[in-house]
């Protein structure tokens, strides 16, 4: 038998036989899905930039490195032909820019005092604020930036300038490791100042020019202790990363996606996306059992009618059908409710956002896995996140159905018809 | 001679009230040929509606055969027992039983729907039917703004509407007044002889029994009488 041409018809008017009750079911489901949306907008956001962010600090979203250099980094464990390793990268169709860098631990000294600190020599010429996040003007507090790849100079973070008691224009003796294993040191003047809004950074960070390291620790012109590679979208780091590495003939170079080389700030998205999820499923189990409470006693008031549906020639199926349908029905206006509800909200908070610098009054900073954030909390959520909420909600809404369902199907119609 | 429609042989029914068993039918042997007009009548508890339930394959004997067309109903399956009423089997209730939130039109389409009947074919033979019973215009009326007679007429209407082999029903004039069970009676009698439809009635209600053709007295679960009217 089939269903029916009129089923959806009866289900349909089913579901407003008790419109307060619908209703009710219904703003549950909008309001679960508008829940579910704006915490996964808000995280699918958040991490997102915080990945960008750190990609921008640290070695891009996909880093080109000495095999070994990720469990002792050091300048022995450089790369060599840079430059044919760029060229590589480039070819990738993800790719947007590619840049050099060297980076290793130093010691900071002034006549003041001695800090340790962690030093990243890049090439202003190669590098803007989209690859290099202290490249933004508004992180200059003092001094200025450098503007060619010898320039001499060194940059330091905020505290790290105030623990060492310096000023623009102080003279800074820095002290490291060669590639060769000796210890070298070099002298610059302080010429600008950084605030990064992480404390840690700013206690920590120093800059070179990448030509001027080169000089000091006895580089090649196309050596470089890592190449950072950026890309549009960053979920696709992994892929990229395997794309260039089988494009590398060379055994002591490796190629890592963001999440390896930075695996503290993967483990924390990961917990954090991971309690989201938690809390999203909490909510739909909450939705399905709002929806589950509805269906079933619509069904047991309904039990005489689904009698006469049977004498009248429905199957158990079809009746399993009907009570499905009107699960489906709830799913699909909550989800068009709640499109309708969350679009407004959500356009608000992803253009606008919700300025948090009041809250951060205090530290006027807000810092993530040692990641400085901005302090104006937007949304953004991706398509598949969409499509896998809307997934959750219909998938919890039928499975809801399925008892009540079940329990219509396995009426006997004269027991049943017999019921007043 | 036709094959009867209908065809009981020593059939019982049993219930379990708790630990009583209950004898609703006992050793019931009925026959119904195609086009009769019979009326099963008896006190409370005689057995009719359990006997009908039966006949309709909403029920099932505890003991002996029921044959429909030919067919021994204890050998369907469920979906096949569906398949069954919805096809061959009209039922008009007591108390109509019309589906709430459907049309006079809906409620009658109801069968023709879930058989597949393309929608032009189905509209026409439910118009049809809708004016037969006398419900012209009254299509989109919903059950609730129906009165109880124009109601049974839409029971009616949908019991036809699959063209069955017997229309099954249980007491039809029960819950109206005497002017609305007359018409009932008149259209089911009518029905009856210009379509042949074959009727069987559960009642008490004496202008039924009298228009009966054939009339089948029941008491404590077996025929006590049967007779055919000229």
């Amino acid at each position: 038998m089939t269903a029916g041409q009129n089923i959806p018809a009866i289900a349909w008017r089913n579901l407003w036989r008790n419109r307060r009750r619908t209703l009710l079911t219904l703003a549950s489901i909008i309001f679960g899905v508008f829940l579910a949306i704006m915490f996964t907008a808000m995280q699918d956001r958040n991490w997102h930039e915080m990945i960008n962010l750190a990609a921008r600090l640290g070695g891009g979203h996909v880093t080109i490195q000495h095999a070994e250099y990720q469990e002792t980094p050091n300048l022995k464990k450089s790369i060599k032909d840079s430059s044919e390793l760029v060229a590589i990268a480039l070819t990738q169709p993800q790719t947007r820019k590619v840049t050099e860098r060297v980076s290793s631990a130093v010691m900071m000294s002034t006549a003041a005092e001695s800090f340790g600190a962690g030093l990243i020599a890049f090439d202003p010429t190669q590098e803007d604020v989209t690859t290099f996040s202290l490249l933004d003007p508004d992180a200059l507090v003092e001094g200025k930036m450098f503007t060619s790849s010898n320039e001499r100079g060194i940059i330091l973070g905020q505290k790290l300038a105030e623990n060492l008691d310096t000023y623009i224009g102080g003279r800074v003796v820095y002290t490291i490791t060669d590639k060769d294993g000796e210890l070298v040191s070099g002298m610059e003047r302080l010429s600008g100042v950084i605030r990064t809004g992480a404390p840690q950074m700013d206690a920590s960070l120093s800059l070179l020019t990448l030509g001027r390291l080169r000089d000091i620790v006895g580089y090649e012109n196309d050596e470089a202790t890592h190449i950072a590679v950026f890309i549009e979208d960053q979920r696709e780091s992994g892929e990229v990363a395997a794309n260039i590495g089988s494009s590398i003939n060379a055994e002591d170079v490796t190629v890592l996606p963001w999440y390896t080389t930075q695996s503290d700030l993967a483990a924390f998205v990961a917990i954090k996306v991971g309690g989201t999820r938690f809390i999203s499923a909490f909510i739909a189990l909450l939705v399905a059992a709002g929806i589950f409470n509805t269906l079933f006693v619509s069904v047991m008031e309904r039990m005489r009618e689904f009698g006469i549906l049977m004498a009248l020639g429905f199957t158990p199926l079809g009746l399993f059908g009907l009570v499905m349908m009107e699960s489906l029905w709830l799913a699909i206006v909550g989800l068009i409710g709640a499109a309708l509800v969350t679009l407004g909200p959500y356009l608000y908070l992803a253009s606008v956002g919700i300025d948090m610098s009041q809250l951060l009054a205090d530290q006027g900073t807000m810092d993530v896995a040692g990641v400085a954030m901005s302090t104006t909390m937007k949304v953004g959520i991706f398509p598949e996140s969409v499509t896998m909420i809307a997934i959750a909600a219909l998938v919890a809404t039928l499975l809801a159905g399925l008892y009540p369902a079940w329990r219509a199907s396995t009426v006997e119609p004269v027991e049943a018809i017999k019921l007043v | 001679m036709s094959e009867p429609i209908v065809k009981l042989r020593d059939v019982s029914r049993v219930y379990l009230q708790g630990d009583i068993e209950v004898h609703a039918l006992h050793d019931l042997s009925l026959t119904i040929e195609p086009g009769e007009f019979t009326a099963l009548c008896g006190p409370s508890g005689s057995g009719k509606t359990t006997t009908l339930n039966i006949i309709g394959a909403l029920d099932s004997p505890s003991a002996g055969q029921v044959m429909l067309e030919g067919k021994d109903l204890a050998t369907l399956t469920r979906k096949e027992l569906s398949h069954l009423r919805r096809d061959r089997i009209g039922f008009v209730f007591q108390s109509y039983n019309l589906i709430p939130v459907l049309s006079a039109y809906e409620n009658a389409e109801l069968v023709l729907s879930v058989q597949g009947m393309p929608l032009n074919e189905r509209r026409e033979k439910v118009m049809s039917l809708l004016h037969s019973v006398g419900l012209e215009g009254m299509e989109d009326r919903r059950p609730s703004e129906l009165s109880g007679g124009q109601q049974q007429r839409v029971a009616i209407a949908r019991a036809l509407a699959s063209d069955p082999a017997v229309i099954l029903a249980d007491e039809p004039t029960a819950n109206v007044d005497s002017d609305t069970a007359i018409h009932l009676l008149d259209l089911m009698q009518d029905l009856n002889a210009t379509l042949g439809a074959t009727f069987i009635f559960s009642t008490h209600d004496e202008r039924v029994i009298a228009r009966a053709r054939r009339i089948v007295r029941m008491v404590d679960g077996h025929v006590e009488s049967d007779e055919v009217r000229d």
